[in-house]
């Protein structure tokens, strides 16, 4: 059989060309079932690419805030607006080493994702919202769109840690709700940009949660407290 | 009196107020608190500024509310972070909540207030530098030294459970060095300097920072001494790489300056100019016209090497001269054969007819009825059954029709070719019949191109069938085949006969000896006495057949039965071509009995030889 010879060529070419456009479409990894040794090393994976989509969201969440506040807000006391304006506030969110290592795991991965999704709303909306602003900022609206697409792909991989972590755990569809867009829409200025300001000052916050908590379970998990 | 009393009583507050001021006792005035840091995220202090000092003892107190509370609390430490400071333990601190502080200033006039300040302890961190900076010099064997430092995170981090996350930088310089080199060390605690100054003194300082917040201050200066033995291996690397490309690049520049041209060449290949097939431009350039058109017209004729061998040559007679064997022997081919013809020299034309000796013989080797008794010692080597080929006969019909101008019925055939199978004969035939084609005559011009055609075409079909000097003889041989007995010799012209313009002339069988051999002459008219003037021969002609080859390289020729008239081969003064065969055409012609008279036959200036007389000779 000649391996060169021209009708081997062609099927050899096709074979190759449909993998490559097969290729395109297959999913990541799957999750490897159970506490099997090898899915330490998938999790290690997992949590690492996490750590660093929380740590770039925040990084951009808190150059997108000092922006608006030096373009909008600055000096004029927009501050005294943000006290308990976050939507996430009603959630029991550790606020220290010790509360934080209180905590359970499960629980711990939990609020997490609870936090991340209840983040899909309001980056959508405000997303909308800055492109729909006269004279757009255009370093905001930018940044808001990553924010908005690293987040979607950051609780794509938090589920998929919770579902090899803890495989059992059921789907808990429950997070709160941001009813901020009316606030975002109001025609006086000055209420529209203590809107945008609070929300800008939320997401900062929220994003260094979610980073310092993925730290927190990072080394927890993976190298059990031994960073 | 109520007078005295007021100014009294005014004088006594002004007095006391005077002294007031004088003693300058005033309430405090506000404070600011300008600073806030946590170095490790479980605890912060802040810093404040007092005010104006009222003169008196002021009191400071730091009032604070955290985000989501309303109880108002006071600061717990106010000692730990030094004077003026508030300082916040683990306790009292949480992340990402708004603490709202103020500092209220108090003294025995009055108190006043700071302005509030929102703290959030997620955006004050700030470490504390890095611990323990240690620098030294590595200087392994088989690897290059490198400055090796060392250093440890500051104290009351964590790091172990992640809540904190340090990231390090370093810095160094030469100790009178005006600018720091700064590197980036990530999260490790250890760092390796590879490029250094010998015999120099450095200064290494490291300083740290969270993942979000601010860097630490610069870490107490380490000094190191670089020792003067630190071999920089780099630059040795780098002289002999230097040294290497040098000897290469000498090395590509000579390999070029010798083959440049080929090298050139070869990249840039010559564009190659206009090419005609068989044109040779040099000719052109040299004036051998010739040649030039031979290349032209006549370039499915190309010479071959296996005509060299052959050994008969092209003898032309000049008619318009004397009648004297005037052989034109070229170099190359030395002609050994003569062929008794006599052309008319008022007939042009006839140079390029079936006449001339060349076209005749490509021409006739077809269509050769007439028999015509030719002798070529050297040619043939080996006798050869003859093939019937009496397909010559009606070409030889048909070229008798084409060229009625010559030839009173095929008078073509009555030529006397001769063969050359000299490669460059053959290409000279060629020649000779294109430069008949452009002859000044139009009508044997054209009948010169259709000769030249059929001679080519002939000359092409001999040449097509074999090659080399066994193909030569058998192409003669073949002629004779082809003639049926006849004998047709195919004559490939000479160049130089038809380049000299000069008419065409044919030898005369001088005698016959009786081993059959043929010793030719060219026809001497004064002593035939016969008139210069051709004449177009009577009748047709006919050739002898050679009815075999002796061991000699000796034609014996043979009548045609079928010939009509009979060419009778008249002897004449025989002119030596300076070849061997004209000693033993000597010797044949003194052997040579037969009547002379009998067997030449005068037609139109052609004598032939009688086949018949050559029985008698040989019989």
């Amino acid at each position: 059989m000649n391996i060169k010879g021209s009708p081997w060529k062609g099927s050899l070419l096709l074979l190759l060309v449909s993998n490559l456009l097969l290729c395109q479409n297959v999913a990541p990894l799957p999750v490897c079932p159970g506490g099997a040794a090898r899915c330490q090393v998938t999790l290690r994976d997992l949590f690492d690419r996490a750590v660093v989509l929380s740590h770039y969201i925040h990084n951009l969440s808190s150059e997108m805030f000092s922006e608006f506040d030096k373009r909008y807000t600055h000096g004029r006391g927009f501050i005294t607006r943000t006290i308990n304006s976050c939507h996430t506030s009603s959630l029991p969110t550790p606020e220290d080493k010790e509360q934080a290592q209180q905590i359970n795991q499960k629980d711990f991965l939990s609020l997490i994702v609870s936090i991340l999704r209840s983040w899909n709303e309001p980056l959508y909306h405000l997303v909308t919202e800055v492109r729909g602003m006269q004279e757009a900022p255009e370093a905001i609206l930018s940044k808001a769109v990553e924010i908005e697409e690293q987040t979607k792909r950051l609780l794509e991989g938090m589920e998929l840690i919770v579902s090899q972590v803890h495989p059992e755990t059921k789907e808990n569809e429950i997070y709160p709700v941001w009813s901020g867009l009316p606030s975002l829409q109001m025609a006086d200025e000055e209420s529209r940009l203590s809107a945008y300001y609070n929300l800008l000052h939320c997401l900062r916050r929220d994003s260094h949660k979610i980073d310092n908590y993925l730290k927190l379970l990072k080394c927890r998990i993976i190298h059990n407290n031994n960073c | 009196m109520k007078e005295n009393v007021v100014s009294a009583t005014v004088f006594t507050l002004l007095l006391f107020l005077n002294t007031c001021l004088l003693n300058g006792q005033l309430p405090p005035g506000k404070p600011e608190i300008f600073k806030c840091r946590s170095p490790n995220k479980e605890t912060f202090t802040c810093w404040w500024r007092p005010g104006t000092d009222g003169g008196l003892p002021t009191n400071y107190s730091l009032t604070y509310h955290r985000e989501g509370e309303t109880l108002m609390h006071e600061c717990p430490d106010y000692i730990t972070g030094g004077p003026n400071s508030c300082h916040f333990g683990k306790q009292y601190t949480s992340m990402w909540r708004t603490y709202i502080m103020m500092v209220n200033a108090t003294n025995q006039m009055g108190s006043s207030f700071s302005d509030e300040l929102y703290v959030d302890v997620t955006y004050i961190v700030q470490p504390d530098p890095p611990l323990e900076l240690t620098v030294e010099v590595k200087q392994p064997e088989d690897r290059k030294p490198y400055l090796w430092m060392k250093w440890s995170p500051p104290t009351l981090i964590d790091l172990k459970t992640g809540w904190f996350t340090l990231l390090y930088e370093i810095r160094l310089k030469p100790e009178k060095a005006a600018e720091w080199e700064t590197h980036f060390a990530g999260q490790q605690t250890e760092f390796k300097i590879l490029s250094l100054h010998p015999g120099q003194k450095y200064l290494v300082q490291v300083r740290c920072k969270p993942d979000h917040g601010y860097w630490s201050a610069w870490s107490p200066a380490t000094f190191i001494q670089i020792p003067s033995d630190f071999i920089m291996n780099d630059t040795t690397v780098w002289i002999s790489v230097a040294v290497l490309s040098a000897v290469i690049c000498l090395i590509i520049v000579w390999a070029v300056a010798l083959k440049g041209y080929s090298m050139v060449t070869c990249i840039f290949p010559p564009v190659p100019g206009p090419k005609i097939k068989g044109f040779d431009a040099h000719l052109l350039e040299k004036g051998k016209s010739e040649e030039l058109l031979s290349a032209l017209g006549c370039q499915d004729f190309p010479p071959t090497s296996d005509y060299e061998d052959l050994l008969v040559e092209y003898l032309e007679v000049d008619d318009s001269e004397d009648q004297h064997l005037m052989s034109v022997h070229s170099k190359e081919h030395p002609s050994q054969g003569m062929k008794p013809t006599y052309l008319d020299p008022d007939t042009d034309s006839g140079r390029g007819s079936c006449d001339s000796p060349s076209l005749l013989s490509e021409k006739c080797e077809e269509p050769q009825a007439n028999p015509s008794t030719f002798y070529d010692p050297e040619v043939i080597e080996k006798p050869e059954n003859p093939e019937t080929t009496h397909t010559w006969d009606p070409q030889c019909i048909s070229m008798e029709g084409k060229i009625p101008y010559f030839h009173a019925g095929g008078s073509k055939c009555s030529t006397w070719p001769l063969i050359q199978h000299n490669p460059r004969s053959s290409y000279h035939n060629i020649t000779d019949v294109c430069e008949l084609a452009v002859g000044p005559a139009d009508a044997p011009a054209t009948l010169l191109d259709e000769a030249g055609k059929d001679a080519l075409k002939s000359s092409q079909t001999i040449k097509s069938r074999e090659e080399g000097k066994a193909a030569q003889q058998r192409e003669v041989e073949s002629f004779h085949s082809k003639t049926d007995q006849d004998t047709p010799w195919l004559l490939p012209q000479e160049k130089t006969p038809f380049g000299s313009a000069k008419p065409l002339d044919y030898v005369e069988i001088h005698k016959v000896n009786k081993d059959g051999a043929l010793s030719l002459l060219p026809k001497q008219r004064e002593n035939s006495g016969q008139p210069e003037k051709p004449r177009a021969p009577e009748n047709s002609k006919e050739y002898a057949k050679v009815s075999e080859v002796m061991d000699n390289n000796i034609l014996v020729l043979v009548p045609d039965p079928h010939a009509k008239n009979v060419a009778c081969f008249e002897e004449s003064a025989k002119e030596a071509p300076p070849s061997l065969e004209q000693n033993q055409a000597e010797k044949d012609l003194a052997n040579f009995t037969a009547t002379p008279s009998k067997c030449r036959i005068q037609l139109g200036g052609l004598d032939y030889l009688d086949p018949a007389c050559f029985t008698h000779s040989f019989h």
